[in-house]
């Protein structure tokens, strides 16, 4: 209905004729808008919130379909992670080594003007069954690519890290929305009570560029935010403090719950203090659970070496650890773990995949803490078997340029093609699909968007993107926002 | 308008006709219980979507006892007391193929256990359970007009004694009736000061309070309406209560003291916009102005309100990319114009950026007028008019960066030295040292004064050192004629002196220098120094100095926006990609709104604020008044009539009491939209006064209690809950105002690390809103406690309950180091007995005395492990952190 028409309608109000047109228009409206919010024809598709019980919000719960994966991995590369000294190899580059990129002229990306394309400083040389080319930068991954679904047709909305570590992780560049884990985590819950849902694993150098908007719940629920912890911090308050007696700490948490019983006695049936009582015993179990899971000292010599725990580098010794301690998790039945590699405090580069300025100094320093951990970690998984119910994500921001940047021994940020990988439950492999063009700037096959992505990550644990919701401030909020399509032709 | 209230009328009473919620079978409720948990929700929210109004497959509906009794073409679907012999439970069992529903796959296991309990149990029913939310019908009741309603007809017999007191009371109780529900009696004097206190301030009331206030209620229902009517005035007009009710806009507008992204840098005076809003409430400022000084304060002489402005989000990380840049200008915006149609408008204009939106009246063009109304918004500071030591104590101003004049008697100077004792930072900087000839200026320069320092006139530059290697800095441009920091002179040494000999001996009388008259830099300058001039045969003579200058110190600032005078047009975006400008759009109200605002496109930057802000205030405009008051009543019942405050169109819920909203709406605004009058009502209302114990019966129909047949308990925020940590040990301090105090240990990486503080001392116990709000990274002790993030507008929070929540309570350093100090406030106010020092400890943290068994097992706990540990059990209790 025309809105002036409405309007003029709302405004004569009173009289009784128009008050019955305007009660059928509203009806025809509404009825109208009702079978467009649920897609039209499709009306069994609308959305999934699932019910949650206050006294137990992580309980398992059941997907929407039988899934491929009960268990998500992601490891995030932050900084930015350049795909054409990894897993994107481009003959036509090597060859165009030092001409001009052709339709890059006066092309301003993030830092400013480009020079010359600049072939990849390490060799690319065939691997695995599959002799996929991949470059001697990830020496002990390259050997693993038969593992592997790549997706080389990547693209991002956004060329700065924060806004695009937000995207990566929460399908939107601004701040403030759910991460895909505590996504997961309320679609899914939990098949451990005594864990989080979600596990954070921070680099060992510290927090990567968007920091806690990674693990964030936003407006989800709380008990959905991802909890971070790494094989060097445990959870935040987990323990008591070392001045605090252990018998005098648990003598007053028996008070506590002693006088909220009482107090439940007086309010019989309130849901909510009952769920404040199952807490205080869920923190109880949590403290021993996490500290176990924790201790990586019952894990054997072996397994040690083969991650590298003990590594003359603390920095790849302790990325090490964390790699066992998410190994750990997801064999404890941890919804979502997201192994960080790469932390921004340190500066632009210096601890993480930013390689503007000397790519070969700063990558040579990085390649080595991630490769060695992440091989072992691949091994681990699918020798205890976690593999065929574990899927894994390895990704990244966004991509780096083919060119260095005017003046400097670096690639710039390119959002406009990169390269991340499936490994696990659910994915063909070997398998690659979508490819930049041949300089690889741009993604010109199987273009892959971030929410493509996310609906093909919840595809794989048996969500379905469009219909998995919260409803937020007037709108049903999805992870993948109203966008992303599953990318059926990587499913196994 | 009278016709949406008509057809909400209609629908409300058809969705109550169904009779009691009884079934027989279900002596124990658990028939009701399975009811209301589960299939309820399961049949409005998955099965109606094919058996419900809109569609009916298989001729079967599911919306009502009748039409699932009546069944369709496989018959009826539900025998009440056969749980077997129902094709409903068959169908979710999913163990006859045909029959299985819902096609996406079968409901929880547990679900369908609540089916079977509910049909053995006779399956009661209640039509409330599908009368919210309800999609479509009345979807734009929030735009009609507000018509003021008189209170129903209510039968205060068969109501609790004292329940009328208000029209609010009329209104809840009509509702009630309809549902077959009755209020709750009234709560008892203590329940009832704390509960007021603690809803009005975020502060429990001290032990002596509520034994006063019990006091003086006792001796008749007359004298207990007297106290309590002063006790709500006093809460009321307390500044506690805007520092608490300051925290709610707050939230709906996401303002936070830091930028977000990656960077997350702080704004170090983005404060005066808290204090302001604080302010604002403690005035109880009519809503008009409220409006107004927010979207346009800089044009009625009120620099922080316009933080609203730029409370939101900013990358402060610029490229030369043109793509990120239009990217970038594009995201602020747009969460300028999405918070200020929640905040204002209460609804989600921001859906209407990238197509008309979908469910309410709000195209593309509403969107980009309103967009065009707000484009000269930029994020930033800008000076602060009227701060407070803005006005200047007596004394020669301050030295400026730019250009200062020194004036002394004409002497006859030879050579003029500029001696620097210190300056506010570096090695001193001059971009020019003129000296002027004394007298009238000849008449070939106009006017000007001839500067006999010039090179140009022959006289020479010198200084005690020059700054190495840096072609900006020399020293002969401290008389080259050029102005700027890239023409200055610098010294080698903190200290240090620059000289000019003149050509000649002239008589001079005007000495003028500057850091950087371009304006740029303001480092390097000199604060304290002295000019001397050599005269002959006399020697170097003092002619000026810094003495009698008032101190130098910024001018005082605000975080309240800067602003573009000539925005570049606003361009309508196709699919909303900044990338695809389309037509320009002027500025703007909504079309679906019966006032009209259309302004030129030229128009004036700030008057586009001024007359966006004057459309919201209109009192013809429904939806803010509507706002507000809704707002308030989440303030004090925890819940608004309308559950999502932040939208009230088609996907939002309807309201549970849409006359009460009017009439609510329609008095706010005859009281000239002033907050308190009404505040006040609603904590004298009857239905504020009820107890909160839970009534199984009622629980089963109204499990949330949105009709208010008690009053809802709920758990306080994280800010409340810190606040009364902090006042029952006795360490809170109430000072409120001026720049924040931070939860977070210091800092100052390029990228902000936000590192919780271990350590906490008496400077850390202020009131939580006078703690810096860091965004995106929630209070390292009482984050937990759902406190939102501030990346987008919260308008009222969730209340989750987790473990995380208890190890913070039960380890975090901040609650230890406050336990202690409770536990120390305790032993000096019962030296020596144990057990005094534990009831003493109930009364605080409580306000009542504990029984028998509670005093046994707290003392029991302080003998073994001493009185810290009963303190924090205490401390952790649920009952200090629950408004009951």
């Amino acid at each position: 209905m025309d809105r002036m028409t409405r309007r003029a309608l709302l405004a004569r109000g009173g009289d009784g004729l128009a008050s019955l047109a305007i009660a059928a228009l509203l009806a025809d409206e509404a009825a109208a808008r009702t079978r467009r919010r649920a897609g039209g024809p499709r009306d069994d598709r609308g959305p999934i919130r699932p019910a949650l019980d206050p006294a137990a919000p992580l309980r398992a719960r059941s997907p929407h379909f039988a899934p491929k994966a009960k268990r998500v991995l992601v490891v995030f590369c932050s900084g930015a992670l350049s795909h054409l000294d990894t897993f994107d190899w481009k003959p036509e580059l090597e060859r165009r080594h030092g001409t001009p990129l052709p339709g890059g002229e006066g092309l301003l990306t993030f830092q400013g003007e480009n020079g010359d394309l600049v072939r990849s400083p390490w060799a690319f040389a065939p691997q695995g069954g599959c002799g996929k080319r991949v470059s001697s930068l990830l020496p002990r991954l390259a050997q693993r690519v038969d593992r592997m679904c790549f997706l080389h047709g990547m693209v991002a909305k956004s060329n700065t890290h924060g806004p695009g570590e937000n995207q990566m992780s929460t399908g939107f560049t601004l701040e403030g929305f759910p991460g895909m884990g505590a996504w997961v985590s309320y679609a899914l819950g939990s098949e451990c009570a005594e864990l989080p849902a979600f596990v954070a694993i921070p680099d060992p150098r510290g927090l990567p560029q968007s920091m806690g908007n990674h693990w964030s719940a936003a407006f989800l629920p709380g008990v959905f935010q991802g909890t971070p912890f790494n094989a060097q911090r445990p959870i935040a308050h987990l323990s008591p403090p070392p001045k605090l007696d252990p018998a005098a700490d648990l003598a007053a948490r028996e008070l506590t719950v002693e006088l909220d019983r009482r107090r439940l006695a007086r309010f019989p049936g309130d849901a909510d203090l009952a769920a404040r009582i199952a807490s205080f015993e869920l923190a109880a179990r949590m403290q021993l659970r996490a500290a176990a899971v924790g201790d990586l000292a019952t894990e054997s010599a072996a397994t040690r070496a083969a991650y590298g725990c003990d590594d003359a580098d603390p920095v790849k010794a302790g990325f090490a650890r964390n790699c066992v301690l998410a190994r750990r998790l997801l064999e404890a039945g941890v919804r979502f773990v997201q192994l960080f590699n790469g932390a921004y405090a340190m500066g632009e580069g210096v601890g993480n995949w930013d390689g503007h300025k000397e790519l070969v100094k700063q990558y040579s320093v990085h390649a080595p803490i991630l490769d060695q951990p992440l091989a072992a970690l691949l091994d681990d998984l699918a020798a205890r078997g976690l593999l065929d119910d574990t899927v894994v994500l390895f990704t990244t921001e966004f991509g780096r340029m083919p060119t260095f940047q005017k003046g400097a021994s670096g690639r710039d940020h390119n959002h406009k093609g990169f390269t991340v990988w499936f490994a696990g439950a659910g994915v063909k492999a070997p398998f690659s699909h979508g490819a930049t063009d041949d300089f690889g700037w741009q993604a010109v096959d199987g273009v892959t968007t971030v929410h493509d992505l996310h609906a093909t990550l919840l595809h794989l644990i048996g969500l379905d993107h469009e219909r998995l919701s919260w409803y937020h401030d007037g709108i049903e909020r999805r992870l993948t926002d109203v966008h992303g399509k599953v990318i059926e032709a990587i499913l196994a | 308008m009278v016709v949406s209230i008509v057809i909400v009328i209609v629908i409300g009473v058809a969705g109550l006709g169904a009779g009691p919620f009884v079934a027989a079978g279900d002596e124990d409720g658990a028939g009701a219980a399975a009811f209301a948990r589960h299939v309820a929700p399961t049949l409005r929210d998955v099965c109606q979507r094919c058996h419900g109004p809109e569609r009916q497959r298989g001729g079967l509906r599911l919306d009502s006892l009748a039409a699932l009794q009546a069944g369709g073409d496989r018959g009826p679907a539900l025998r009440p007391g056969d749980p077997d012999g129902s094709l409903l439970l068959r169908a979710l069992r999913h163990d006859d193929e045909e029959l299985a529903m819902p096609p996406g796959g079968a409901v929880d296991a547990e679900v369908v256990a609540a089916f079977a309990t509910w049909i053995a149990a006779g399956a009661p029913w209640s039509d409330l359970a599908f009368a919210a939310p309800t999609a479509g019908r009345d979807a734009e009741w929030a735009f009609a007009p507000i018509v003021a309603r008189r209170p129903p007809a209510v039968d205060a017999a068969a109501l609790p004694a004292g329940f009328l007191r208000d029209p609010v009371d009329a209104f809840v109780a009509a509702r009630l009736a309809a549902a077959g529900l009755a209020p709750s009696p009234a709560a008892d004097a203590r329940t009832l000061i704390r509960r007021a206190t603690l809803v009005a301030t975020g502060l429990p009331p001290t032990p002596e309070a509520v034994a006063d206030f019990v006091a003086a209620s006792a001796p008749s229902p007359a004298a207990a309406d007297h106290a309590y009517a002063q006790l709500v005035d006093r809460l009321i007009a307390s500044p506690r209560h805007a520092e608490h009710a300051a925290l709610d806009w707050l939230d709906g507008v996401r303002f936070a003291e830091t930028n977000g992204f990656e960077m997350n840098q702080p704004r170090p005076d983005a404060w005066p916009y808290r204090d302001w809003v604080i302010g604002a409430f403690h005035a109880d400022l009519p809503f008009a102005e409220f409006v107004r000084r927010q979207l346009a304060g800089d044009l009625l002489d009120d620099d922080p309100a316009t933080g609203f402005l730029v409370a939101g989000a900013w990358d402060e990380v610029k490229s030369p990319d043109p793509e990120l840049t239009a990217m970038q200008r594009d995201d602020e915006l747009h969460s300028l114009v999405a918070t200020t149609g929640a905040a204002f408008l209460g609804l989600t204009v921001g859906c209407a950026k990238c197509h008309d939106h979908k469910f309410d009246p709000i195209d593309q063009r509403d969107y980009f007028a309103l967009r065009a109304c707000l484009a000269g918004v930029q994020f930033g500071s800008r000076p602060w008019r009227g701060a407070a030591g803005a006005s200047e104590p007596p004394g020669r101003d301050p030295v400026d960066p730019r250009r200062n004049e020194e004036r002394f008697a004409p002497v006859v100077a030879s050579r003029v030295r500029f001696v620097v004792v210190a300056t506010n930072g570096g090695e001193p900087c001059l971009d020019e040292l003129e000296v002027l000839a004394a007298g009238a200026p000849p008449s070939d320069t106009g006017g000007t004064r001839v500067n006999v320092a010039l090179a140009a006139l022959g006289a020479v530059a010198h200084a005690s050192s020059a700054y190495p290697g840096d072609p900006k800095h020399q020293v002969a441009h401290l008389n080259d004629g050029q102005h700027g920091n890239g023409r200055s002179a610098i010294t080698a040494e903190p200290g240090g002196w620059f000289e000019v000999v003149l050509a000649q001996p002239t008589v001079v009388d005007t000495v003028v220098w500057g850091r950087d008259r371009d304006g740029v830099y303001a480092d390097r300058l000199a604060t304290d120094y002295r000019i001397e001039v050599l005269v002959e045969r006399q020697g170097w003579r003092v002619v000026a100095t810094s003495a009698g200058r008032r101190p130098l110190r910024p001018r005082p600032a605000v975080y309240a926006g800067r602003f573009d005078p000539a925005p570049p047009p606003t361009r309508r975006l196709e699919r909303g990609n900044p990338l695809a400008p389309r037509e320009e759009i002027a500025p703007g109200g909504l079309a679906a709104i019966d006032v009209p605002l259309a302004l030129p496109t030229d128009s004036d930057e700030p008057q586009r604020r001024l007359a966006l802000a004057d459309w919201i205030a209109d009192p013809r405009h429904p939806l803010p008044s509507r706002v507000v008051v809704n707002r308030l009543w989440q303030f004090v019942f925890g819940r608004g009539l309308v559950g999502t405050p932040g939208d009230f169109g088609a996907m939002g819920e309807r309201p549970t009491h849409p006359e009460l909203l009017d009439a609510l709406a329609a008095d706010f605004q005859a009281g000239g939209g002033r907050r308190k009058p009404l505040l006040r009502r609603l904590l004298l209302s009857g239905t504020f006064r009820q107890a909160g114990a839970p009534r199984g019966e009622a629980a089963a129909i109204d499990g949330e209690g949105r009709l208010l047949w008690r009053f809802p308990p709920r758990r306080l925020a994280a800010e409340a809950i810190r606040d009364s940590l902090l006042a029952v040990a006795g360490v809170l301090d109430p000072r409120v105002g001026g720049p924040g105090v931070s939860s977070f240990a210091p800092n100052d990486n390029y990228v902000r690390v936000w590192e919780g503080k271990r350590e906490f001392g008496l400077e850390d116990f202020r009131r939580s809103i006078q703690l810096l709000r860091v965004r995106m990274q929630p209070d390292p002790t009482f984050g937990v406690f759902d406190q939102p993030d501030q990346g987008t507008p919260c308008p009222r929070r969730a209340r989750s309950t987790t473990a995380l929540q208890a190890l913070a309570l039960t380890h975090a350093p901040f609650v230890l180091e406050v336990a202690a100090r409770f536990a120390a406030r305790l032993e000096a106010e019962a030296p020596g007995e144990l057990a005094a020092q534990v009831v003493r400890g109930f009364a605080r943290a409580f306000q009542r005395v504990p029984d028998r068994a509670e005093l046994a097992a707290a003392c029991a706990v302080a003998e073994a492990h001493g009185l810290a540990a009963a303190a924090r059990a205490l401390l952790n209790a649920s009952e200090l952190s629950w408004i009951e």
